[in-house]
């Protein structure tokens, strides 16, 4: 009899089947009022931390780019802007609600003819390899049951020379600023979700999955690991979140 | 691992500045058309000290301000945030680019064709305030605006002129322009005379070694 292979779910020991459906959950409940809560638990900070993605992302008119975990559109919309007519934006998302939820904000405000809305898990995607000039993951990663698994697949759809931007919670550079973040994360946010989306669980969740997310160093390392070159990582807000980027030679 | 400023500073610093921009150029649509005509060039700023890059891509619907770019440069300015403010304020900037301590690298006509069309900006505050305001109220408030530029702008004006005739015709501290340019001009007379006069010595001079001989 094989043995069952287990992860993490926040804080808890799962196996490694579950933990997709865990995370669904979580996203379903919170799909309705993502936007909002983004705003009020970053203070809309979260707009420059993908404001700086997309710079560091050099993506030009007429070039392809896949957003993996994309939610509610934010950086598909900007990217959109950028590729134009002749360029393509996969908005792509592992959770129904959430991609219903992102595909009808881009298309009410107008996005269409260069953007698509694909339901996809980031560990097997479904695209031929060398597909995209830009593969874009912001705040999603963590969430990945195989985190290297994931990384590989994404390698493989891009096309050489093209680059990764992995846009994640991290750890603090500076301890005093871990000790007031650690503060919000477990006693205000619940407690904002409770307040604002119905689900203090789910933002309990976030807190746990963020503390277990592999740091700074230890993702650059991962990203050397499945291949990727010239990795780099950029601390915001004193690291509490990192951009990470790599490319494929 | 990256060094200085957090970037959530910079990149927050430059959204701010493009909404500012962006919402004064939309009260001159015929500055933000000619701005149109620069759409396609990248100008990297890179300020020495302090020191920070910034990359300005103007367009016709939004110019973009960028504290990251690896994309081709149409034109690098590099100086220090004083060599900026020099050069933005100078009433010939071609020459204020030659002259100055700012280094260029790139094709210069473009910054100086984005330097004449942000100088002439001509914001019209009328349509936003009586969209906001209404005809009556936002009309006053714009002839208010529109005159205090005007007043501001013939003040400095009278200003300018006044310390231009204070320094050369009162304090004497330089010569106005037209005496150096009358100078000049009696200085290249002069050295065409002495020019003229050493042909005619020489030729004098070639004609008595004829004579002797």
């Amino acid at each position: 009899m094989s043995e069952k292979r287990s992860t993490h779910f926040g804080y808890r020991e799962v196996d490694e089947e579950a933990k997709a459906g865990l995370v669904a959950n979580v996203f379903h409940s919170v799909a309705a009022r993502y936007d909002l809560m983004n705003d009020l638990m970053s203070g809309g900070i979260h707009r420059i931390w993908k404001r700086f993605t997309i710079e560091l992302s050099a993506v030009r008119a007429g070039q392809s780019v896949l957003d993996i975990a994309g939610g509610t559109g934010d950086l598909a919309a900007k990217f959109a802007n950028i590729v134009g007519p002749t360029g393509r934006v996969v908005l792509a998302d592992i959770n129904e609600s959430m991609l219903n939820v992102g595909r009808d904000k881009l298309l009410d405000t107008g996005f269409q003819g260069n953007v698509e809305f694909v339901q996809a898990d980031a560990q097997y995607l479904p695209f031929p390899d060398d597909s995209f000039d830009c593969v874009s993951i912001a705040f999603g990663l963590r969430n990945v049951t195989d985190k290297d698994l994931a990384l590989r697949s994404m390698l493989r759809v891009l096309k050489p020379g093209g680059r990764l931007l992995v846009l994640e919670f991290s750890k603090p550079v500076n301890p005093l600023l871990g000790k007031a973040y650690d503060g919000y994360s477990f006693r205000v946010l619940p407690v904002m979700g409770k307040l604002v989306a119905g689900d203090s669980d789910s933002y309990q969740y976030l807190a746990e999955s963020i503390r277990m997310h592999p740091d700074q160093e230890t993702l650059l390392g991962m990203l050397e690991d499945a291949g990727f070159v010239n990795c780099e990582y950029h601390n915001l807000t004193g690291g509490v979140v990192a951009l990470h980027r790599g490319f494929k030679a | 691992m990256a060094a200085g400023l957090d970037p959530t500073l910079t990149t927050a610093a430059l959204a701010a500045l493009e909404a500012a921009l962006n919402g004064a150029l939309a009260l001159d649509p015929a500055g933000q058309q000619q701005l149109g005509r620069l759409a396609g060039s990248t100008f990297a700023i890179e300020c020495t000290a302090p020191k920070v890059n910034v990359y300005l891509q103007p367009a016709a619907d939004k110019t973009r301000l960028l504290g990251y770019y690896d994309g081709p440069v149409t034109t690098r300015v590099r100086g220090a945030a004083a060599d900026f403010a020099e050069l933005a304020g100078a009433s010939d900037p071609a020459a204020a680019l030659i002259n100055g301590n700012v280094a260029l690298q790139g094709d210069s006509a473009p910054l100086i064709e984005l330097q004449r069309i942000i100088g002439q900006l001509d914001l019209d505050w009328e349509a936003p305030l009586v969209t906001v305001l209404g005809d009556v109220a936002g009309h006053q408030l714009a002839e208010f605006l529109r005159s205090s530029f005007n007043a501001g702008n013939a003040v400095s004006g009278s200003l300018r002129r006044q310390l231009d005739e204070f320094i050369h015709e009162e304090a004497r501290l330089t010569p106005p322009r037209l005496e150096v340019e009358d100078f000049y001009t009696d200085l290249q007379s002069l050295q065409q005379r002495v020019d003229r006069l050493q042909s005619r010595l020489d030729r004098l001079r070639k004609r008595m070694q004829a004579s002797h001989t």
